[in-house]
């Protein structure tokens, strides 16, 4: 177990580097000098120069590599570059909202898939097997940003029952969390379905097995059967699932943080894409990178922790 | 039962309560109305992106300037309302005494916060000579070009010395952002004399509450502030930068007043929110179609004609527009000085001219090229109707999507891939002053923001001599016989202006700048 936590920790640092390299590259593919376009069109070429050299634009691609890692080792991933905050104050202060709507947007699928997914066992092959199926693919199907807006209309500007858009006040934990409840809901709804189909589909394996009719020969409650003997054995690959979950609502993030104008990680990149920052790009996309790697990896330790023949085979 | 002793100290004290019963009941009454009356007005706005610098030398956006021009002072503001004007602020008194002097009185009494003392004329100077001192590399150095240097003549009064006339100091730089005073004393102390979004010292009719980077700027009344007071005790300046989004946002009843995409105006005339009113104004901005002049099939300028005769542009307006927008003239919207009255070449396609030239130029049987355009709806609209237009005289036109970013290095290439470029159709925003339309297009802007490439002399010399000419009618000849040119060189098809559509609560009445898109805090009032 050692070694194989050992060897996932060695994985996800060459991860993290090989993604860093994909998206320095990518970033200076994209045309458009930083420099005119962070400075604006009454920049001089002087100016422009000058820019391009105090940010290290100058340097060969290599080198500003090679010096953003090293930096990036000590813990300083520069300067934003229009407001010349450290970039990681900049992630300090958006991570955590987005870290808070893909946790509650995880706990809404969790909250719904999980029970959506024993029903539809409970029922194998019956018409509310079937509709639970359909409303499991349907909550797949449709893009995060359309459930998103069609929330906000109905339930913030009709019925006013939520507020429409940013983050709350600071400092009021639970009005923050009445803020999240719309944004949340919209970005898990799609997970909901993923896992109901997963739970069911392992519900399904499991309640074929012979300690489950052990257990129905012995006479007991199908209900308990189901929610207290099948469950903790068919819920074990939604346990990894979780994991590539929380990477994916975290960056599937940026579209609900635009619509619902709430602060986070994903507006913030989209935003520093869109005007070259590139100090911001990298610093964010590191610290989401390592963020998604650390889930997978303490997923996988998860599910290695609770099911003993995944043990073994380590 | 123990008697009451009745004595006159009795009656009185009793009369007394009998007298302060009314009082306290209508005390009681009227508290949820006073506590009404008392609370705050605020007015809740939206910001289309984040403040980020409210330095006036590095200033980014427009709503940096929405919040520096309620915190921080000038001799002069610009007016809201329907024309460019503007209004005295801090300066009793300012006035133009030849081409190249301009003398001022600041108002008495005006303090800067956080204990800094009054506004001098040291501030003024101070402020100007910074944006000018190209060693302190202000991107806005150009608005102060013609700076000599300001001379102090008091402690509140002072010598603006130009090195020439130059025209926009009344109209771009004194009245806007750039004529913004900063303190002296709390700049000076700041590690490389320039900040981000901490002024150190404001003076305005506002000053800053609370900021939450990112997200909103909220500003309250100054009491230090000793010049008109403004109608509202807060200003919440909130950023949405999702043009939709602001929309729900103010349906739902989170911002008072919005600037809404131009695409929603039809449905929000057929059906507007309740109490709600709807604004649409004429934009200074200017949409063309430019083509590529040194290389390829529109180095022929037969060719150029051709296209300024196929294009439909009435055609393009309803289709991107929805009719909201009208047709333009030149480079130059009619609220300015130099505003043409009418294109050269005529309002309707002329699709047997385009033919004629086209095969006059030998590409009778047409050719191929690409319309680059900004990666938006409104552009990508205006490209595929152009497309359309130039189809039928055999132009095939691919749209290439680009950002600004990528047209703009395109054009700059030193490997010569902007001979790859052909037509774009681009939009350029505005100043109230005309240099700034035609600064763009002159020879040295080639590689840069010039993308048709076009050079002409006269258009270069009229440009650098309409900036110092004081007489508006030769003024305005000038910057017409410069559109003139343009048209002339057959690489610009004029489309419009554009307009903006703004969306407010009934019970408030904004400050706006003539074109909707700055705005004036302090001229916000509710109704």
């Amino acid at each position: 177990m050692l070694s194989y936590t050992v060897n996932r920790l060695l994985l996800a640092v060459a991860i993290v580097l090989v993604a860093m390299l994909i998206l320095f590259s990518m970033i200076h593919l994209v045309p458009g000098d930083a420099a005119s376009i962070a400075l604006g069109p009454r920049a001089t070429p002087e100016l422009v120069q000058e820019f391009r050299n105090r940010m290290g634009l100058d340097k060969p691609l290599p080198v500003q590599f090679a010096v953003f890692l090293g930096n990036a080792l000590r813990g300083d991933l520069g300067n934003d570059l229009f407001t010349n905050t450290p970039v990681v104050a900049v992630i300090l202060r958006e991570l955590p909202h987005t870290f808070a709507l893909a946790s509650l947007g995880l706990g809404w699928s969790v909250l719904l898939g999980i029970p959506l997914g024993c029903f539809s066992a409970a029922f194998r092959n019956t018409w509310a097997d079937r509709i639970s199926g359909v409303m499991a693919v349907s909550a797949i199907a449709v893009p995060s940003f359309v459930v998103a807006i069609y929330l906000l209309l109905l339930f913030a500007v009709e019925l006013r029952w939520f507020p429409a858009l940013g983050a709350g006040p600071a400092g009021q934990p639970l009005t923050q969390l009445w803020y999240l409840v719309l944004p949340s809901f919209a970005l898990g709804l799609g997970w909901v379905g993923y896992i109901a189909r997963l739970v069911r589909a392992s519900m399904l394996e499991v309640l074929a097995d012979n300690h489950i009719r052990t257990a129905r020969a012995f006479g007991l409650p199908e209900r308990r059967i189901l929610y207290v003997y099948a469950l903790k054995l068919g819920i074990l690959p939604t346990v990894t699932l979780l994991g590539t979950g929380m990477g994916r609502l975290l960056s599937g993030a940026v579209f609900i943080e635009i619509v619902f104008n709430r602060p986070g990680i994903g507006k913030l990149v989209l935003e520093a894409v869109n005007t070259r920052n590139y100090p911001i790009v990298l610093g964010a996309v590191l610290i989401t990178t390592i963020i998604f790697v650390l889930c997978t990896l303490a997923a996988d330790l998860l599910a290695a922790k609770l099911d003993p023949r995944v043990r073994e085979k380590l | 039962m123990k008697s009451r002793i009745v004595s006159r100290r009795t009656v009185l004290v009793d009369m007394s309560r009998v007298a302060a019963a009314p009082s306290v009941f209508g005390a009681l009454i009227m508290a949820p109305f006073n506590a009404a009356a008392q609370a705050p007005k605020v007015l809740k706005s939206r910001g289309a992106q984040a403040v980020s610098v409210l330095d006036p030398a590095g200033r980014l956006g427009a709503v940096d300037g929405d919040v520096m021009q309620a915190i921080l002072p000038s001799l002069v503001k610009w007016k809201a309302g329907s024309r460019w004007e503007w209004e005295k602020d801090l300066a009793t008194d300012i006035q133009q005494t030849d081409p190249t002097t301009i003398r001022f009185t600041l108002r008495r009494g005006a303090m800067w916060t956080g204990g800094f003392g009054e506004v001098t004329a040291e501030d003024v100077k101070y402020s100007f000579e910074r944006i000018a001192d190209p060693a302190f590399k202000s991107a806005y150095r150009t608005d102060w070009d013609s700076l000599e240097r300001v001379e102090l003549t008091g402690s509140h009064s002072g010598v603006i010395v130009l090195k020439r006339a130059f025209v926009p100091l009344w109209t771009t730089t004194l009245p806007m952002d750039s004529g913004l005073i900063v303190c002296k004393k709390a700049v000076e102390a700041m590690p490389e004399k320039k900040f981000t979004l901490d002024p150190g010292a404001t003076c305005g009719p506002y000053r800053i509450k609370k900021l939450e980077p990112r997200r909103s700027i909220t500003l309250e009344r100054n009491p230090q502030w000793n010049g008109a007071r403004p109608a509202y005790d807060e200003i919440e300046y909130i950023q949405i930068v999702d043009a939709n989004a602001a929309e729900i946002a103010y349906q739902a009843g989170e911002v008072d007043y919005t600037q809404v995409p131009l695409s929603s105006v039809g449905r929000l005339r057929k059906t507007p929110p309740p109490k709600s009113k709807l604004l649409v104004t004429p934009s200074l901005a200017y949409w063309w179609v430019g083509m590529q002049s040194e290389s390829g099939p529109f180095a022929d300028i037969r060719v150029r004609r051709a296209v300024q005769h196929a294009l439909d542009v009435d055609m393009i307006l309803e289709g991107t527009f929805l009719g909201i927008a009208q047709r333009s003239t030149g480079l130059i919207a009619s609220a300015l000085v130099g505003h043409r009255k009418a294109n050269k070449v005529g309002n309707k396609p002329d699709k047997a001219r385009a033919r004629t030239l086209l095969a006059e130029a030998g590409l009778g049987g047409g050719f191929r090229t690409t319309i680059g355009v900004r990666n938006s709806t409104e552009f990508l609209s205006a490209a595929q109707i152009a497309a359309a237009s130039l189809a039928e005289v055999g132009i095939r036109a691919e749209i290439i999507p680009f950002d600004t970013g990528q047209q703009k290095a395109l054009a700059g290439d030193k490997t010569g891939r902007w001979k790859e470029a052909g037509i774009h159709i681009g939009r350029f925003s505005m100043l109230p002053d005309p240099s700034w339309a035609t600064a763009w297009f002159v020879s040295s802007q080639i590689g840069e923001w010039n993308w048709e490439r076009f050079s002409n002399a006269e258009f270069d010399r009229l440009h650098d001599a309409a900036k110092s000419e004081l007489n508006a009618t030769r003024r305005q000849e000038m910057y017409e016989r410069m559109q003139d040119i343009m048209e002339d060189s057959g690489s610009y098809v004029f489309l419009t202006h554009g307009a903006s559509a703004s969306l407010y609560r009934e019970s408030v009445k904004p400050g706006l700048s003539p074109d909707g898109q700055l705005q004036k805090f302090a001229d916000f009032a509710p109704v």
